[in-house]
């Protein structure tokens, strides 16, 4: 699952195999820990948005300004922030 | 069976799924994950033959193991396929001014004692009794976990060992995988 291998499932369109490669990286190593991983960062979303607080819309406007691989990148420092929210961290590094 | 034999039992089982740290199915896919990541037989290079003996060596110390000062910010973890920039870690640093950040392997006990997987210290003191030369001023760091072989002997790779002849001199770097 080397970065030749995803353009190859990439120029394919096998989104499958580039599927399993995000969730085993989210899973380290476990395909199904993985999704439940995806699951519970969405999970997260919801507990937060459910408090009704003020968010700022100017802000993610300005973000959603940026190029596409800096928002692509910064979804998966949301994840991992969510993650770490949510209370249960199943990586071996640092939380 | 005593206890004792059962414990060795237990211990006789793979250690990385029996472990407190490890996850299990962790290692079931590490040959689908890695493949292109592995070092193969016709990758070898011979190790050079130091030119003079160690206690006139200037030597450097490169690690996988992701360390850096608490002061500067960490090498991104959270990207899929690595992060391809390397950190210098001041050779005179002390544990409690450094700090690791990784993801993907537990260092709970380097965390405690840097040395264990950065023996920065250790270096230190054998620089102090003598037995080394010296130490370059900056060791090296960098996220061992990256998906691409190629652009990592590329960029990082090639600009460590830049880094290691050109700016820091040294004559013989020791090698510290995470």
């Amino acid at each position: 699952m080397s970065v030749p291998y995803l353009r190859e499932a990439d120029a394919q369109h096998d989104v499958e195999k580039l599927v399993r490669f995000v969730r085993l990286h989210l899973g380290d190593g476990n395909e199904t820990v993985g999704k439940e991983e995806i699951d519970r960062s969405w999970a997260e979303t919801i507990k937060i948005l459910l408090r009704d607080q003020p968010v700022d819309r100017e802000f993610i406007a300005q973000v959603l300004e940026k190029d596409e691989a800096t928002l692509a990148l910064l979804f998966y420092h949301l994840h991992f922030y969510l993650i770490r929210r949510s209370g249960r961290w199943i990586h071996d590094g640092s939380r | 069976m005593t206890a004792a034999d059962k414990q060795h039992a237990l211990s006789a089982t793979d250690p990385r799924e029996s472990g407190t740290q490890l996850r299990a199915g962790l290692w079931q896919t590490i040959n689908e994950r890695y493949p292109g990541s592995m070092i193969r037989k016709e990758s070898y290079v011979g190790q050079a033959r130091l030119a003079k003996p160690l206690t006139e060596c200037r030597l450097t110390l490169v690690s996988s193991c992701g360390v850096h000062l608490k002061t500067e910010k960490p090498l991104d973890v959270c990207h899929p396929f690595g992060d391809f920039r390397f950190m210098r870690v001041p050779s005179g640093a002390k544990h409690e001014e450094l700090i690791i950040h990784q993801l993907k392997y537990p260092h709970d006990d380097a965390d405690l004692d840097i040395n264990v997987i950065f023996p920065i210290e250790r270096l230190q003191e054998l620089s102090q009794e003598g037995q080394l030369g010296e130490l370059t001023a900056n060791f090296f760091s960098f996220i061992g976990y990256n998906m691409d072989p190629e652009k990592f002997e590329r960029t990082l790779a090639a600009g460590i060992a830049e880094a290691v002849v050109e700016e820091e001199h040294a004559d013989c770097a020791l090698l510290a995988p995470a």
